[in-house]
């Protein structure tokens, strides 16, 4: 990874999420996968945080979820508020944890998409959406869960594709490069 | 620096918190022409074409993702047609069996009017078992002793007569085909009063040989052969008059007596559902049975050991 500039960086964001919302709203919605849809958004903005940080993560989840509202004639907010805190919490993983399991993109999609899940399902009934809470809603969170997770991994090379050129170095990231597999290690040194 | 960075970033998170709650609250409590809904409105009337250009560029995926969910759905439907194929398939063979059988006991009934064979109080008994072996000369009914069937009872279905009980447990009984060897039967041609006996044809079991009857006899093809009402030996049954057995195919000269083909009229190798001739109240048997029982105890037979039937038996001589 050479690193590269901010501008680029935002720039590649920006395309790509409008690239996946629109790859939502006219393909991936149309599809439905055990009576539920995919949603790629809450994915795509944990994994944004996940590459670049809590800062980029908030304001991705923000643009993304009002891009939602606005596409899909929403109310302008709940959409943006709950991707804003999806992204900051999968920004602030990264920054405080930085987990390198292969698995963690999985884990990572799968609870952005519950949180996402549930906290829209919260944010309609503090509006005052007459539903009651049903075993049918219970399912079709856990099913929208279930397919998310599936995605999970394919979206997060597709991110990971979209972004890595751009991204800037990792002062943490090129000690632990170096000192693994760099001139910098005493096994190679010996 | 690192307090700035963190200053900054909480700054970002609660800047953006807040401005989504400010952007809620606002287009929640705004009328439909407010000034957010006009946004959101020329946001769509800008990205109306660009999602319809999107929607139809993307078209072909969403086909290809719509025909793999077709498929698979199309597989799921497709086995659950095969099982309520198969459910109806059972239930229009069901439905077929009991119209078979209905058609049987329906003309089983017009049998019973037609031949008056109530007063011999008919049992209508299911075929249970067939001989297996190609001559099907015995079949098991599932009809015995607790339902009146007795041993010698002749037994007869929509065709014509089938042939007697040989053997009769509680629930079940085995009938003797008329073409067994061991069954005779008092029969005459048509309206003839001439009688001989119906008995299985030699090398030809699913033929029978009206035989012994009176050189004068006048025989033609096609001509019904029915019971004559009497029996062709002491342990015989005593047949009621009248009940076709088959038809002529062809008649015998070459001895001192006449005798027929006869082609059973009965489908001995499709029975269902047959009636056995249980002896009933005003029958011939009952009548005599009920005239032994009548006599004097000095005259009883063997002390009122034999049956009316035995007596019938002895009475007509064959």
């Amino acid at each position: 990874m050479s690193g590269g500039s901010p501008a680029s960086l935002l720039v590649r964001i920006a395309v790509l999420a409008v690239v996946l919302v629109f790859f939502q709203i006219g393909v991936v919605s149309e599809v439905p996968v055990l009576g539920v849809s995919v949603d790629l958004s809450p994915l795509l903005v944990a994994f944004v945080g996940l590459m670049c940080g809590s800062t980029l993560g908030a304001v991705t989840g923000f643009a993304v979820g009002l891009l939602v509202d606005l596409a899909l004639v929403q109310t302008l907010g709940v959409t943006s508020l709950i991707f804003t805190v999806i992204g900051y919490w999968s920004g602030r993983l990264r920054e405080l944890r930085d987990p390198q399991a292969a698995l963690t993109p999985l884990i990572v999609g799968a609870t952005a998409s519950a949180a996402s899940l549930v906290g829209y399902s919260l944010m309609q009934f503090l509006l005052g959406v007459d539903a009651p809470v049903s075993l049918e809603l219970v399912r079709q969170i856990v099913l929208g869960v279930l397919v998310n997770t599936v995605v999970a991994l394919p979206t997060w090379a597709v991110v990971r594709r979209a972004l890595e050129g751009a991204l800037p170095e990792d002062p943490r990231r090129r000690r632990r490069r170096a000192y693994t597999t760099g001139g910098l290690s005493p096994l190679s040194r010996a | 620096m690192h307090d700035k960075t963190v200053r900054r970033r909480r700054a970002v998170l609660v800047l953006l918190v807040v401005l989504s709650l400010i952007l809620l609250t606002a287009y929640f409590g705004e009328a439909s022409g407010g000034r957010l809904h006009s946004v959101q409105r020329g946001f769509l009337t800008v990205l109306s074409p660009i999602q319809d250009g999107a929607n139809k560029a993307l078209k072909p995926v969403r086909d290809l993702f719509g025909w793999i969910g077709d498929t698979v759905h199309a597989k799921s439907e497709r086995n659950q047609l095969v099982k309520q194929v198969d459910k109806l398939r059972r239930e229009v063979i069901a439905n077929q069996s009991e119209k078979h059988a209905y058609h049987e006991l329906l003309t089983l009934y017009h049998l019973d009017n037609r031949l008056s064979v109530k007063d011999y109080h008919p049992v209508t008994a299911t075929v249970v078992a067939k001989s297996p072996n190609i001559w099907y000369s015995t079949v098991t009914i599932d009809k015995g002793e607790s339902a009146g069937v007795r041993v010698n009872d002749p037994v007869i279905n929509d065709e014509g007569l089938v042939g007697k009980v040989t053997q009769a447990a509680s629930d079940g009984a085995q009938v003797s085909l008329i073409t067994d060897s061991s069954v005779g039967i008092s029969a005459r041609i048509g309206s003839s009063s001439a009688t001989g006996i119906v008995q299985p044809k030699v090398g030809e079991p699913s033929d029978l040989l009206l035989q012994y009857l009176p050189a004068n006899t006048q025989a033609n093809r096609g001509e019904y052969v029915v019971t004559s009402g009497t029996v062709s030996s002491p342990d015989d049954s005593l047949y009621p008059p009248g009940i076709p057995i088959g038809q002529v195919t062809s008649v015998n000269e070459e001895s001192a007596y006449r005798s027929v083909n006869v082609h059973p009229l009965a489908d001995l190798h499709n029975l269902d559902v047959v009636q056995v001739l249980s002896a009933a109240q005003g029958s011939l048997p009952t009548s005599l049975g009920r005239l032994a029982a009548s006599l004097p105890p000095g005259q009883r037979l063997s002390a009122g050991g034999q049956s009316g039937e035995a007596l019938a038996a002895s009475g007509s001589g064959g």
